[in-house]
């Protein structure tokens, strides 16, 4: 990280050094000025911008490095790193400038920084929780606040009365208000930063967060209050001001509110006419959430709150609203400008607090200060926790209230407020500045590090990551409904009765008004449950899959999962051969295992059900639908090359075959086997089952698919005619242009769109005395995102794009004659004791691919280079796959078998 | 107690010509499920019909005050669990099987979406949710199935009360 920080030292040197020599190319030595200069330094245009950008690279590359290590990061929270990492840079900018630069400056912070952090918050909020906790929340954050605010601030005024803050500290009972009105709040960005990698249970996190970002507007009632009572002088303030004070705390908490709801309905209702310029979608999402919080600002209302109400209440409508695409583009953005903007707050804190100018060190008024927010928001909160533990239905225990208690972090946003303050009316300022700072870096680091070791030994309810099923949505809206129901005929107007006044008011005029047609029509929560679940299943299928693989291929001799008939059979035959043919070993081994069977079960009601969304987004794809541009055709032709040269190698095994391999190899697995591979490869044993799953992998390096091209396609030539995918679950035969390229070795294969699954058809469950393992698997569907759409409709577009015959050779299918795998492969005599066996073969091509492993293991460090490039790609066009598992392909040889 | 004196006049306030005021002889009095049905509130909860059949005597939907006292004595904080998951799981038995079959999802389903999915649709959905729960893959949900599910959801049944 230093020498990160080095061209940051050196810049602004440098750029001194530019001007005084502004021409620094050796081809225009000693120009008069009057000239044309080749080459012009001009650091001072470019400093502020070059500056910012330079700052937020330190921060990120100083996150990168952090997570290096597990370990640390694991222990460590970052914001801690951030923080110790800011005041190192910030001693050397010290050291080397010799005066502090580059601070946290509050007009930076409040206007750039804070903004986003909290739009993330608000609009990522979990809605429904966080409203079913609002009475706790907002007790914490306006009782809590005041409460704390007032007893930190009399405390400390009463210590100073006692003598125990040096006298040359000089404030008064409103000063102390002051410091406590801004010391008592706790800081959302820390809060955020240090509760997310605690993972505490859902209730405890969004009570401490939401109360977090809505005691923004107590603070700043409380902040402005108290500074404005100080400018005035307390003999001035009247009875009058007390009661402004109070009602300015509605005003501006309801005002902040109100403006943000309103910007979310303007934005809701802007997207909801972005139809022809998608591309602007995740813009306007931003612009008018900056919006809210500026006007807000403005206004001298809570920004945090009217940005929060903002994201809270567009997120519904705008999601509908906008195209999947802007969806990931909003989200992204979204967490990669609060993640951004947290750690330059982080960074900066610590820079700043090198700056001891700024600060006066009072042992009394630092010691206590501690103490206190320490022990009244302890207090406060077992008091608070008291009294709502009456009307709570879930009761919060002890265990919460220590965690509530103990992550009330103070952060960036107290110091902002600090630093704010007026030298000239608050004497005590740098005594003030000082001890926030150690307050924010003793509640970041001391609390951040411990709170971790809290939550375990106090064994907090941790969030679980339990899969959401179809039945707690459907179960949810029942019991909502119900419920309601029970309050209307008792006549009892509570949560749920209000709760279910919104949802019809909701459904009748507002969704109506904001939200498209289309989307308004198409969406219905379960149905999107059903079709999040679905594809999630698959996704999750497919990763057992992987599993089971992976520990087969691992450790071959002693699956425990492979059952007798398979240790007899072809297992122990091909093991006691002791020849490299792993890659169907492992396939047998997996055979028989009751997870197969229950993946099968799963995979049955994924074949219904994944069909079915298909054709509904179909109906709607206009909305999503984005044409194929040159990266995705491009894709295709990958994928297409990769079919057809799969294609040929199976054909040269002269028989028609089925594939069985039907998805790619999970990258991941293939990671984890790199290093077996090579320790395999010396002690003799030829990693076969890394090798084919690499060159089964949908993407692959060009260079092994050329490699692999050459070996089969040249003997294959001539029959490649009349493959026919026969695609039994839409009942059509897709055929696929031709692909051009280097492939052209194939004259017109016809291959369905990209189904990586077509050979599911042939998976065990499917033939039943077949037995035939398949081992599905696909890193890349892992990947599949929240919005699958693009791979629907990059099905859809491929399908709508083919022709598509009715379905006559499906039922041939799934019986096809066994195919010898070594039937141009002489080298796989183990290959023999297969031929009873049904229809399941091996590419000769892959099984050459494993023995050449020097060139697989090659690619795969190829594929790992690749994979952040080509995730996206795969999954466009796995995510049909995963979709369409009926997929079949036939070889139809035609005349010439 | 108090609330139940309280829920009386709400009851007697549903029908007043029909409930009497003096409840000392018992008389066997029911509030027709129209009345309720039609409360203004109700009119939109697609559940109204089905938690009146539920707690009636005779599944015909029309409430006696026990009926109407045993509806809040389940949804209150002291009933057990099991109570609670047993009501529920009635809620949902719409043929009185004792068991939740596929076609009591599908009319929960097409309750809940009210009508917008279509049948293909609907069956998808409860053939899935069947899956999810069915434990002993007989094609339905027993009693024991639909509790061991809810009673693998963090806060489920914990959220199943009204406190009046």
């Amino acid at each position: 990280m230093l020498c990160a920080a080095l061209p940051l030292l050196w810049l602004p040197l440098a750029g001194a050094a530019a001007t005084e020599e502004p021409t620094r190319e050796p081809g225009s030595p000693g120009e008069p000025p009057p000239g044309l200069a080749l080459f012009r330094w001009q650091w001072h245009e470019v400093e502020a911008p070059y500056l910012v950008a330079l700052w937020i690279l330190v921060a990120s590359l100083a996150k990168i490095v952090f997570h290096l290590s597990r370990k640390v990061t694991s222990l460590v929270p970052e914001s801690c790193l951030l923080i110790l990492l800011g005041l190192v840079l910030g001693g050397i900018v010290l050291a080397v400038a010799k005066k502090a630069e580059y601070q946290l400056e509050p007009g930076t912070f409040f206007l750039f920084l804070l903004p986003p952090i909290v739009l993330d918050s608000g609009y990522f909020m979990p809605s429904r929780l966080f409203f079913d906790n609002l009475g706790a929340i907002l007790t914490y954050a306006v009782v809590g606040t005041l409460w704390n605010a007032f007893t930190t601030g009399a405390a400390l005024w009463g210590l100073q009365q006692a003598g125990l803050v040096a006298p040359r500290v000089q404030a008064s009972l409103l000063d102390f208000l002051l410091f406590g009105s801004l010391i008592s709040a706790v800081d959302p960005v820390a809060v955020l930063a240090v509760f997310e990698e605690v993972h505490v249970n859902d209730t405890l996190f969004i009570i401490v967060f939401g109360e977090s970002l809505l005691n923004d507007a107590v603070t700043v009632v409380l902040y402005k209050v108290c500074n404005s009572f100080v400018e005035m002088g307390s003999a001035n303030v009247q009875a009058t001001d007390y009661l402004k004070g109070v009602a300015s705390l509605f005003v501006v908490s309801l005002g902040g509110a109100a403006v943000g709801l309103v910007f979310a309905f303007l934005l809701a209702l802007t997207t909801r006419f972005t139809k022809r310029v998608r591309i602007i979608e995740p813009l306007l999402v931003f612009l008018l959430a900056y919006a809210a919080y500026l006007t807000a600002e403005m206004a001298s209302l809570s920004a945090i709150l009217a940005v929060t109400m903002c994201g809270l209440g567009c997120k519904k409508y705008v999601e509908a609203n906008i195209s999947h695409k802007s969806r990931t583009a909003v989200k992204y953005t979204m967490k990669t400008l609060a993640s951004c903007a947290e750690t330059v707050i982080f960074m900066l804190l610590g820079i700043s607090a090198v700056d001891s100018s700024k600060w006066a060190w009072d042992s009394g008024l630092v010691l206590g200060t501690l103490f206190f927010i320490l022990f009244f928001r302890a207090l406060g909160v077992v008091l608070q926790t008291w009294v709502l533990n009456q009307f709570r239905l879930v009761p919060l225990d002890k265990i919460d209230q220590v965690v509530m208690s103990y992550g009330g972090l103070r952060g960036a946003v107290a110091f902002a407020l600090v630093i704010l303050l007026d030298k000239t009316k608050v004497p005590a300022k740098d005594y003030f500045v000082a001890t926030t700072i150690v307050v924010v870096f003793f509640t970041v680091i001391v609390q951040g590090l411990t709170i971790k070791p809290l939550v375990k030994w106090l064994k907090v309810k941790r969030s679980e990551h339990h899969k959401p099923t179809l039945n707690q949505e459907l179960h949810e809206h029942t019991f909502d409904h119900i419920l309601a129901a029970v309050e209307d005929v008792v006549g009892h107007h509570g949560y749920h009765y209000w709760r279910d006044r919104w949802e019809q008011f909701d459904k009748k005029y507002l969704s109506q008004l904001l939200m498209r047609r289309s989307a308004y029509r198409i969406r219905d929560q379960i149905w999107d449950v059903y079709y999040r679940l679905n594809i999630r299943d698959a996704i999750s299928f497919v990763d057992q899959g992987g599993h089971i693989l992976s520990s087969t291929g691992l450790t071959l001799p002693s699956m425990p999962s492979r059952n007798s008939m398979a240790e007899t059979s072809v297992t122990n035959l091909l093991r006691e051969s002791g020849s490299g043919a792993c890659l169907d070993l492992q396939v047998i081994d997996t055979v028989r295992s009751g997870r197969d069977r229950e993946d099968a079960v799963m995979h049955h009601l994924l074949c219904g059900g994944l069909y079915k969304p298909r054709r509904r987004y179909k109906a709607s794809c206009s909305r999503h639908f984005i044409s194929e541009d040159a990266q995705e055709r491009q894709d295709k032709e990958v994928f297409q090359q990769n079919m057809k040269r799969r294609l040929e190698s199976f054909k040269s095994t002269k028989h028609n075959i089925c594939f069985t391999k039907s998805k790619p190899r999970p990258r991941k697995t293939s990671r984890k086997k790199d290093g077996l591979a090579n320790t395999e490869a010396t002690n003799g044993k030829p990693p076969r089952n890394l090798s084919v799953q690499d060159t089964a992998a949908v993407i692959l390096t060009v260079e092994s698919e050329e490699e692999e091209e050459s070996d089969s396609s040249e003997t294959e030539k001539e029959d490649d005619e009349g493959i026919i995918f026969v695609a039994r679950a839409t009942s059509e035969v897709l055929q696929e242009v031709k692909v051009s390229g280097s492939l052209e070795v194939c004259p017109s294969p016809r291959i369905i769109p990209p189904s990586p699954t077509c050979a599911e058809k042939e998976l065990p469950w499917k033939s039943g005395q077949g037995d035939l393992a398949v081992y599905v698997s696909s890193e890349t569907t892992k990947i599949v995102p929240v919005d699958m759409q693009t791979g629907w409709n990059q099905s859809i577009s491929s399908l709508e794009s083919l022709a598509s015959p009715p379905c006559t050779q499906a039922p041939t299918v799934t019986r096809l004659p066994p195919c010898p795998l070594a039937a141009e492969e002489p080298q796989h005599p183990f290959n023999l004791p297969y031929d009873p066996r049904p229809s399941f073969a091996f590419p000769p091509s892959l099984a050459k691919a494993g023995r050449s492993r020097s060139e697989s293991s090659a690619d795969i460090p190829q594929q790992q280079e690749l994979q952040p490039l080509m995730g996206y790609e795969d999954r466009t066009h796995l995510s049909p796959g995963t979709a369409n598992s009926h997929w079949c392909i036939q070889f139809n040889k035609g005349s010439r078998l | 107690m108090g609330s139940h004196g309280g829920l009386f006049y709400r009851y007697q306030d549903l029908a007043p010509q029909l409930v009497p005021l003096d409840y000392t002889s018992c008389p066997d009095v029911k509030v027709p499920y129209e009345l309720i049905g039609s409360m203004p509130e109700l009119k939109d909860n697609p559940f109204r019909q089905r938690i009146a059949q539920v707690f009636s005597d005779d599944g015909d939907g029309h409430m006696t005050l026990d009926n109407f006292l045993d509806m809040f004595s389940v949804m209150s904080e002291m009933a057990p669990r099991d109570l609670k998951a047993y009501y529920a799981f009635k809620i949902y038995d719409f043929n009185d099987d004792g068991y939740i079959c596929a076609w009591d999802l599908e009319q929960t389903v097409t309750k809940l979406t009210r009508g917008e999915l279509s049948a293909e649709e609907v069956s998808l959905v409860c053939e899935k949710v069947l899956g999810e729960a069915d434990g002993d893959h007989d094609g339905r949900l027993s009693l024991e199935d639909f509790q061991n599910m809810i009673l693998r959801a963090p806060d489920f049944l914990s959220t199943f009360h009204i406190r009046i």
